[in-house]
């Protein structure tokens, strides 16, 4: 259902992705560790072309791009076969909750309003914010506002959430609440990928784990096989120090 | 020739010049509305950084900041139909309002430019990632929240357009100030007449500006 071929970016001169390639099955939960300045972020930017990348193909859903000859079209059509969840939120501040999450349905799925405004009432109800709907961003918790980040993406009919360090912004009291969404959402088979540094996370809730560093994909596999036998001494290095902190 | 100074005589001014304040806030209003939408289309040009009209955009905030409005009210209206057949029948009201608004468009496509620019661009992120154009992420997320960092030094330039419009009586617009002019040049008492002028100026200012902090306050309680 994804499929990602020879994807690389650069910066200028800096190479910050190499031939990534990887493919990702429809309500298959991928999450993606790694050091800082890897080029996580950078991935999951490219997947939405939020990051327009150097080379390579995408392929979500019904939209496929090559980076050497895309078109505007394209990359409208690709974003809509995904929806992006924000390390710091990036709710709009002049909607509110509701509207927040409605936003897609009405502008981009061109949904009456009324019916995009039940559908999204229905989904913040899921991710347990029922008495927070008409509330403006600036008047809700980290959490709370993480959890219409989440609810804004699931209303946007993607075929894939994109996750980019969810819950990194938290406040550690408020990191519980959002994982739950996120470990419901995968019960329901949502299809997800998701960079994170929460480790027990991704052991209980991940398909298959895939490890980047310096821009390659060093190793990936089941969460078993590359937290308890990983095969690189990267992986093994990393993982060591990471499941120390926890 | 000395004289006293004459209450009586302003007094009696204020009505008269009253009756021509409808043609300042004329100009004033149909100023600032064509302003605003010129200043607009230019801010939107140059952040989205459209190739070519850029460098256009660029170059006439440049011109009309860079030159005395009363220099390009002369060229627009006395200079222009020399070469422009289509200026020659142009009224001094219609040059004086697109003088001002040509020249106040400059000012403020910079300050809402500012304001979109001030507007966290990961909400312009988050609008592309669910596939929203970035015309619609412009008119449904960004400008609402431009528009309200703006306002306030937007009003400021609707005040300083009312001050301005006193230059179209060089263009022979009968409003507020050639009245004034008028009325000193006949009755000799300029001080009275032009004291006159300006309190009636200031009096409005005030009132738009009372305006400009009630509007600024609601726009405070909205998110
Ligand atoms: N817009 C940009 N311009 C230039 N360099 C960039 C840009 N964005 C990212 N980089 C560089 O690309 C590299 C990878 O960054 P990226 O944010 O993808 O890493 P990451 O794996 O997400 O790291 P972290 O875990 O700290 O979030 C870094 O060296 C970063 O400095
Ligand atoms: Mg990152």
């Amino acid at each position: 259902m994804i499929k990602v071929s020879n994807l690389s970016k650069k910066f200028g001169d800096l190479a910050v992705l190499k031939d990534i390639s990887f493919e990702v099955a429809k309500g298959e939960i991928v999450v993606i560790i790694g050091p800082s300045g890897t080029g996580k972020s950078t991935l999951l930017r490219c997947l939405n072309y939020l990051e327009t990348p150097t080379t390579g193909q995408i392929h979500i859903g019904n939209a496929t791009i090559d980076a050497v000859s895309h078109k505007v079209k394209e990359v409208t059509a690709l974003r809509q076969q995904s929806s992006f969840v924000f390390q710091n939120y990036s709710l709009f501040a002049n909607k509110t909750a509701l509207q927040n999450v409605a936003e897609s349905l009405i502008t981009v799925w061109k949904i009456p309003t009324q019916e995009a405004l039940a559908t999204a009432k229905a989904i913040l109800i899921k991710v347990g914010l029922k008495d927070k709907l008409d509330v403006y961003p600036s008047q809700l918790s980290g959490g709370q506002q993480q959890r219409v980040g989440i609810a804004r993406a699931m209303a946007a009919k993607g075929e894939v959430i994109l996750f980019d360090e969810p819950t990194s912004a938290l406040d550690p009291e408020w990191v519980d609440e959002v994982l739950a969404v996120m470990k419901q959402l995968a019960i329901e088979k949502q299809t997800m990928i998701v960079v994170t540094h929460e480790m027990q996370f991704a052991k209980e809730v991940a398909d298959r784990v895939i490890f980047m560093e310096d821009g390659f994909i060093v190793e990936q596999g089941s969460p078993k096989e590359v937290f308890d036998n990983p095969k690189h001494e990267r992986t093994k290095a990393f993982v060591k120090r990471a499941l120390k902190q926890h | 020739m000395q004289s006293s100074f004459d209450l009586q005589y302003i007094i009696e001014l204020m009505p008269i010049l009253f009756k021509y304040l409808g043609v300042t806030m004329e100009m004033a209003l149909w100023g600032f509305l064509f302003a605003l939408i010129l200043a607009l289309g230019l801010a939107l040009v140059r952040v989205f950084k459209i190739a070519f009209i850029q460098h256009l955009a660029s170059l006439y905030i440049s011109f009309f900041r860079g030159t005395p409005l009363l220099v390009q009210l002369f060229l627009l209206y006395y200079g222009f139909p020399q070469f422009m057949p289509i200026f020659i029948g142009m009224d001094a009201f219609t040059a004086a309002i697109i003088g001002l608004s040509l020249h106040f468009s400059a000012y403020m496509a910079e300050s809402i430019r500012a304001a979109i620019l001030g507007i966290d661009k990961s909400q312009m992120e988050a609008c592309l990632s669910l596939g929203m154009t970035r015309l619609q992420a412009m008119k449904r997320v960004i400008l609402p929240q431009a528009s309200r960092v703006a306002t306030p030094s937007l009003m400021n330039y609707f005040i300083d357009m009312i001050k301005s419009t006193s230059l179209a009586f060089t263009l022979g617009v009968a409003e507020i100030m050639a009245k004034a002019q008028m009325e000193a040049a006949s009755s000799f008492k300029f001080f009275e007449s032009f004291l006159a002028v300006a309190v009636i100026y200031w009096v409005v200012v005030i009132f738009f500006t009372r305006i400009q902090h009630l509007l600024e306050k609601r726009l405070n309680k909205a998110y």
